[in-house]
């Protein structure tokens, strides 16, 4: 009885051998070897291809992002910080709202001056008005100095502090908020935007002379009803409880009155003086507009081209994505029916 | 004869021997496989030249990093039968719609000296599929893995493929000792 190790031994001893015919014509197919072209055919290795063509075309997306960023970040620094700070003031002077108006003040960047371009509250009406000023000085002594010049300078102008913090250090700051005549809000931000560099600035003036016109047609209102039903009180006999009801009603008019001497007497003090808030920083302090240097706008151009190479692969992909798919479906369709006719071939 | 020395641990570097020495060198195993895949020596040999012309013609290509010279023909080998596997079938399609089939090719002793008639018998029970498998695994003792990636299989297939085989072989041989 054969077992497998049997089986296995015998069908290793019979291995078949080629006959001699068979050996010739071989040997006769290798001999053509030596007569081919030297030359090898010009052949295209897909691999070998796709090998070389995935990191060029990866090296020339990057190179292409590093030389745009490069031509599109610009001239100087300073060039840029000047080019940056005009658009600020464009869209600071843009159009006002409402009772709001935007006054031209030193443009930003400049250090003092400007007067002769500012333009300032009209004297025959009511006006709010309010500055924000932000200047950049060298240093942290600088930031001392410029807050106590502006003390000094809101003093002179017969002004007061609402308020100032100054912090020293590394990167010192300072936020000062202080009340100056209207009449001299020209002066004190010419005065404060001489402190430093302007880094933004924005005056607003609000119209406040229909506020303190309605108010003070309504005292006058007030006013003569109170005196007709004081007269109606003295000259007619009353019943009582007409009397009663008439002296409630003055009572109300004249708290009304009360409330209104006070509004017109705020509002005049609100158009009196200005609020100016008045900002110091040093380069690269919290609240400072530090312009990016060269290296930094480099990548950042570089990595928007790169953002845009990258949306254009990905809606290629996308565009190629369904052939890509059925080629995909078609390779494994073609490649499962292979399979299963070389079964069924060698089942046989 | 025996590809010892073309099966051994390929180098990076290495660079493909010349043809004629591979094609000496492993006639023999091309030509066992084909006879066992097709049970049939002159369609072995017809297959045998037929994929030494192949392989000639695409030498150049060959890549010793990638795999044996073995392994490389072998897949040829397998390539070049498959296709005579599907004419074959197309054309016996023909003949029995035309109701005139031919008497099968002579294959008396196809599967070379000194096997015994019982194990002949044997292996002409087998399918071509199972014949594969003993002449990769067997008579050309390519490892698991190899033969896996020849047949585009799993090892393990291979080994449940072979192991079906032989057992099928045994019974055959088994039968034929009773029948004595």
């Amino acid at each position: 009885m054969t077992s497998t190790p049997d089986l296995i031994h015998e069908l290793k001893v019979s291995r078949p051998t080629a006959p001699t015919a068979l050996r010739a014509r071989v040997r006769e197919i290798s001999a053509q070897e030596t007569a081919r072209a030297p030359w090898p055919k010009l052949r295209f290795p897909v691999r070998r291809a796709a090998l070389i063509a995935v990191p060029t075309a990866a090296a020339v997306a990057f190179a292409s992002a590093g030389v745009l960023g490069l031509t599109r970040s610009g001239g100087t620094t300073q060039a840029f910080r000047e080019e940056a700070q005009a658009n600020k003031v464009t869209t600071e002077d843009g159009p006002a709202y409402g009772a709001l108006d935007t006054l031209t003040v030193p443009a930003p960047g400049a250090s003092g001056g400007g007067r002769d371009s500012a333009i300032g509250p009209t004297n025959d009406r009511a006006q709010r008005v309010s500055a924000t000023l932000t200047v950049e000085v060298p240093d942290s002594d600088a930031v001392s100095r410029a807050a106590q010049d502006a003390l000094d300078l809101t003093r002179r102008l017969g002004g007061h502090v609402v308020s100032a913090s100054v912090a020293t250090g590394t990167e010192g700051s300072a936020a000062l908020t202080v009340r100056v005549p209207v009449g001299k809000v020209q002066e004190a931000i010419v005065g404060l935007s001489a402190l430093g560099r302007i880094v933004s600035q924005q005056v607003t003036i609000e119209d406040l002379q229909e506020t303190l016109d309605a108010l003070e047609r309504r005292e006058a209102s007030v006013r003569s009803q109170i005196a007709r039903i004081t007269a109606r009180l003295e000259s007619e006999p009353l019943d009582a409880e007409t009397r009663a009801v008439l002296e409630t009603r003055v009572k109300t008019l004249r708290a009304e009155l009360r409330g209104l001497r006070r509004g017109i007497s705020g509002t005049h003090a609100e158009a009196r003086m200005s609020t100016i808030q008045l900002t110091v920083v040093t380069p690269g302090a919290f609240g400072a507009v530090a312009p990016p240097d060269r290296l930094d706008r480099t990548i950042d151009e570089a990595l928007n081209v790169l953002a845009w190479e990258a949306v254009i692969v990905l809606a290629v992909l996308i565009v190629m994505a369904p052939f890509a798919l059925a080629a995909c479906a078609a390779w494994l369709g073609r490649r499962f029916y292979r399979r299963r006719e070389e079964e069924r071939l060698l089942a046989a | 004869m025996h590809a010892v020395t073309l099966d051994a641990p390929r180098s990076v570097e290495s660079k493909a021997p010349p043809f004629a020495a591979v094609a000496e060198e492993l006639l023999d195993d091309v030509y066992g496989y084909l006879l066992y895949l097709t049970k049939n020596w002159a369609v072995a040999e017809d297959l045998t030249s037929e994929t030494f012309e192949a392989a000639f013609k695409k030498w150049r290509r060959f890549d010793p990093r990638r795999g044996t010279p073995r392994a490389w023909l072998l897949a040829i080998a397998r390539t070049t039968a498959l296709d005579w596997f599907r004419a074959d079938s197309r054309r016996q399609r023909r003949e029995e719609r035309a109701d005139a089939a031919e008497p099968p090719r002579d294959s008396e002793g196809a599967f070379g000296e000194g096997l015994s008639p019982a194990l002949e018998d044997g292996l002409r029970a087998l399918t071509a599929g199972e014949r594969e498998v003993v002449a990769l695994r067997v008579v050309l003792d390519l490892d698991s893995e190899e033969t896996a990636r020849l047949l585009g299989i799993t090892p393990t297939a291979v080994s449940t493929r072979l192991s079906r085989a032989l057992a099928k072989l045994e019974e055959r041989m088994r039968d034929h000792d009773v029948d004595a």
